[in-house]
């Protein structure tokens, strides 16, 4: 059924996609979808993403354009995939989008999600997407050591992986010790998909007598105390992070060390949610080029090829370097073993 | 203990009975209300613990892998000895610090009492993320201290490393010194001085008379809270979080703090059976707690005895005991505020040191000031943390009161209401969470289901208030009121009330001051209505945002200084009526 469904819609969206194609990409959204939002009058977002740099203008924006108001709450992966679990197994929906780095996995097994994508799903490249229907990135990832550029001069950092377990910065490198993709766990399965099983596990076991510092907080905390001096390099870090810091004058930059690790933010409808055609426009908005060009304001990158990043060296292409995908499939499967390793190897 | 059962003044009347005793209904009413309360929460714990959790978030087949996986771990010992060492070093360090502080500000002539109160409030209305934060910016690797240190001695190593047993076990004591001296401020309050003067006219020194007088009157109140601070410290994820983990100290909660915020799919099973059993071990706690309560009588204080308190009089040791009011003034209160001053004034997270004297600016409280977000959350905070208070202060006056005169049944009444002591904050919010979606009424995701979760939660600390208060009020004054026609409750309320009112206000402004800072219960229950100030502020500081949260914090901070002073103007005049000083 769903291979069905989706060869339907794939089928569909073609059609679409060659006539709305004339008028160009700007009024791929469904005026059907538009009115039945209008007349929900409301959408529930529970996001992870960031109020002051993100929501707030991505909110201001599609109020602006189409009157339907957004009521947000922002609280991390876990805890936002925890309400939409709990409220789904109630039967009491609140919240009509989600999105997150981590969870969407967890939502699709509880069957809590609705099976569908914006219509303009095909710019988006197939790691943008899911095979399956369920979501579409927002935007992606790219997590890189970075470095405290007062204690660390240019010529001393490390550039390799080998380098990192040079004795000189034994004791001196952090990771947050969460059991996400930016934490402890994504720099593990990083290595391992590039080294493959043994020769990662043997670097992995050098890299656990460098003594890395557990980090309690997110990546971007383990990054301020990177610049705050209390450690001078910190091993998994969003790459766009230390642009917006190091505008500010923050002494920080991060490293090109390849291959990087990156996923992508997903974002998807809360099936038999309240608010259904306003949670599709709000999606369908968000990822259309407009709304991808609030993402490149506000110094994210966006997961639309057509826009680029602020800052494009960020970027594997633009920026000439190599990258690991860890898709939400792979860290659905894989992520409890590499909990496994971090727990025997690093805590 | 022998002077004090000495000097403590034999009842009139050995026992009181009123006919057709109001208090009975009073008391089920009051108990059957409480126990809707707060006994749901552990049959969710109960049943999360030994079912595996579905992928639907619903529950599996029985299983005991969740209590296997807890008691196989190789690092058990380890975190138990931890753990133990940071709760006793925590509540030892806490409850000696606010039990002298209390002492000098209630009991003797010392200067700078100001200063006491002062510290207290603010440090109470300081968001714990924030306080927290500027404790490790202080001590850091890269703090000033530890800068201090190397540019004097040419070593390149720290002084002080903060994140190990030590750093969290102060860390830990100085967040709970101004609850303890709280507490114990209302007992040295209203206590009876005459059994201290008739210690210091037989010829006994100060100390002789603390040693064998004031610290034995004291002694309930010290268990009480000293048993509160240790079970906390047991529970707590924050200090062990930012403090120890890093340092790779491991405590028991560690894992339950990564289970309910960093791990995907979030591990339900695991913290509940964790909660379960540090339920059985607050449970034993609470037996050795009720043992030594049994004979409370011995210690009241407050009697229809001529009540008058003079102060010590400590001669030219009264500036010692003023040195020590200015010392925990900068320990406690100066330096973490300087701290979150420097960060407010910063672009980005960035310790002291003259470098970076050129980035200051006031980007921060532009942003704050500028921004309308802040003042919903300000008014949702306000109101949550108010009305719970009240709620909890109501509920627990009751409760006390029926409690320590041992009215048949009253028992009950200590157990449920102390209970929630129990739920780590997180937990009980997942669980509150989990009942107010499964029951009809239309509460989830309003304001009000916050307000419910922090009167389960908070309804402990408003008990310690009110019973450590009450002991203190010896029966023979409602047995007077009876005598002259009073009905119990009219004793309760004409007599009782007043005399409790310091301990209700401190309570209350406790109970406030918690609900306005805590994030644990509500991060889990704030929905798009709700919007919490901790809440918004733990977001702040995980993304990056630290130096706007200090700013924000700091507005905050003396916000809630404005309201706890106010309050505590009104609360001592009021006080002062009622005890004719």
């Amino acid at each position: 059924m769903t291979t069905r469904t989706f060869r339907n819609r794939l089928l569909a969206s073609l059609t679409a996609g060659a006539l709305v194609a004339a008028a160009g990409p700007a009024c791929a959204i469904d005026q059907a979808m538009i009115a039945a939002a209008k007349k929900e009058g409301e959408v529930v977002w529970y996001t992870t993403l960031i109020v002051n740099q993100l929501v707030r203008p991505m909110v201001d924006a599609f109020e602006k354009k189409y009157g339907v108001k957004v009521r947000y709450t922002r609280a991390n992966s876990t805890v936002t995939t925890t309400k939409v679990l709990s409220e789904a197994k109630a039967g009491r929906i609140v919240g009509d989008v989600h999105d997150g780095t981590d969870g969407i996995e967890t939502l699709k097994h509880a069957g809590v999600v609705e099976h569908w994508m914006p219509d303009n799903w095909k710019d988006y490249p197939p790691e943008y997407r899911d095979a399956d229907g369920y979501w579409i990135a927002t935007h992606v990832y790219f997590y890189s050591p970075g470095v405290n550029t007062q204690m660390v001069a240019a010529k001393d950092r490390p550039k390799t992986y080998e380098d990192l377990l040079n004795p000189k910065w034994k004791g001196k490198m952090a990771w947050a010790a969460t059991s996400t993709s930016s934490g402890a766990q994504g720099f593990i399965g990083n290595i391992l998909i590039s080294m493959g099983q043994e020769k990662g596990m043997d670097y992995l076991r050098k890299l656990a007598a460098q003594k890395i510092i557990n980090a309690s907080g997110s990546a971007r905390q383990v990054l301020d105390n990177v610049i705050a001096g209390e450690y001078p390099i910190a091993l998994q870090i969003f790459n766009h992070h230390t642009i917006i810091s190091a505008k500010q004058g923050a002494p920080v930059d991060w490293i090109k060390m390849e291959p990087l690790g990156s996923t992508v933010n997903t974002i998807a409808v809360v099936k038999g949610s309240p608010h259904p055609n306003a949670a599709k426009l709000l999606i369908s908005y968000m990822v259309s080029l407009e709304g991808q060009k609030v993402f490149q304001k506000a110094g994210y990158l966006p997961a639309n090829p057509d826009v680029p990043a602020a800052v494009p060296a960020l970027k594997p292409k633009e920026g000439h370097f190599k990258a690991n995908v860890l898709t939400q499939k792979m860290l659905d499967t894989e992520l409890p073993k590499w909990e496994k390793i971090f727990n025997e190897l690093f805590r | 203990m022998r002077l004090s059962r000495a000097l403590s003044p034999p009842s009139a009347v050995r026992r009181f009975r009123a006919p057709g005793d109001q208090r009975a209904w009073v008391g089920w009413g009051l108990a059957a209300l409480i126990a809707v309360l707060v006994l749901p929460p552990i049959w969710f714990l109960g049943a999360g613990s030994l079912h595996l959790t579905t992928a639907k978030f619903g529950q599996g087949a029985f299983t005991l892998q969740y209590y296997a996986r807890i008691f196989n771990d190789p690092r058990l010992f380890e975190s138990v000895v931890n753990s133990c060492l940071f709760a006793v070093g925590s509540s030892a360090i806490a409850l000696v610090s606010g039990a002298v502080l209390a002492w000098i500000v209630e009991r003797t002539n010392a200067p700078f009492k100001t200063l006491a109160w002062l510290t207290t409030v603010i440090s109470l209305g300081t968001p714990y993320v924030l306080y927290v934060t500027s404790w490790l910016l202080l001590l850091g690797r890269a703090g000033p201290v530890n800068d201090l240190w190397r540019q004097a001695t040419g070593n390149s190593g720290v002084l002080l490393n903060i994140y190990s047993v030590w750093g969290m076990t102060v860390v830990e004591g100085c967040l709970w010194s101004p609850f303890a001296f709280l507490l114990l401020s209302s007992t040295f309050r209203v206590g009876n001085p005459e059994f201290e003067e008739a210690a210091r006219i037989s010829g006994g020194s100060v100390w002789d008379t603390i040693r064998r007088v004031t610290f034995p009157l004291a002694l309930p109140s010290l268990a009480a809270l000293a048993m509160l601070v240790f079970i906390r410290a047991i529970e707590a994820f924050e200090v062990p979080a930012l403090v120890g983990l890093p340092g790779r100290v491991n405590v028991m909660t560690t894992d339950i703090f990564l289970d309910l915020t960093n791990r995907m799919p979030p591990d339900f099973g695991h913290a509940s059976a964790f909660s379960a059993i540090l339920l059985v071990i607050v449970a034993i706690l609470l037996f050795f707690y009720s043992r030594l309560s049994r004979h409370a009588e011995r210690f009241h204080t407050i009697t229809g005895k001529g009540y008058r308190q003079r102060p010590f009089d400590l001669g030219r040791g009264r500036w010692i005991a003023g040195g020590v009011l200015i010392l925990n003034f900068v320990v406690i209160l100066v330096l973490p505020i300087l701290m979150l001053i420097w960060t407010s004034l910063m672009p980005f997270f960035q310790t002291i040191k003259p470098s970076a004297f050129r980035l200051l600016t006031l980007k921060n409280y532009a942003a704050v000031f500028g921004t309308d977000h802040y003042l919903d959350l300000v008014q949702n905070t306000l109101f949550a943390a108010a009305a719970a208070a009240t709620l909890v202060m109501a509920v627990t006056v009751l409760a006390g009161w029926l409690t320590v005169r041992r009215y048949r049944g009253a028992w009950v009444l200590d157990q449920i209401a102390t209970m929630p002591l129990i739920y780590p904050g997180i937990v009980l919010g997942v669980a509150i969470m989990q009942i107010f979606l499964a029951v009809p009424l239309p509460i989830y995701g309003t304001i009000w289901i916050i307000v419910i979760a922090f009167l389960i939660g908070y309804m402990p600390y408003g008990m310690r208030y009110t019973y450590v208060g009450m002991l203190q009020i010896h029966r023979e004054l409602e047995e007077a009121a009876g005598v002259a026609g009073a009905t119990p409750l009219e004793g309760f309320r004409r007599i009782v009330v007043p005399l409790l009112a310091p301990a209700v206000l401190s309570g209350w402004l406790f109970i406030f001051l918690l609900g306005a800072r805590v994030l644990s219960v509500p991060i889990l229950l704030a929905g798009p209505d709700s919007q919490m100030v901790a809440v918004a502020m733990y977001e702040l500081w995980t993304n990056g945002q630290g130096t706007e949260l200090a700013a924000f914090g700091l507005v905050w901070t003396a916000l809630m200084t404005v309201i706890a002073t106010a309050f505590y103007v009104i609360g001592r005049r009021s006080g002062a009526g009622a005890f004719g000083r």
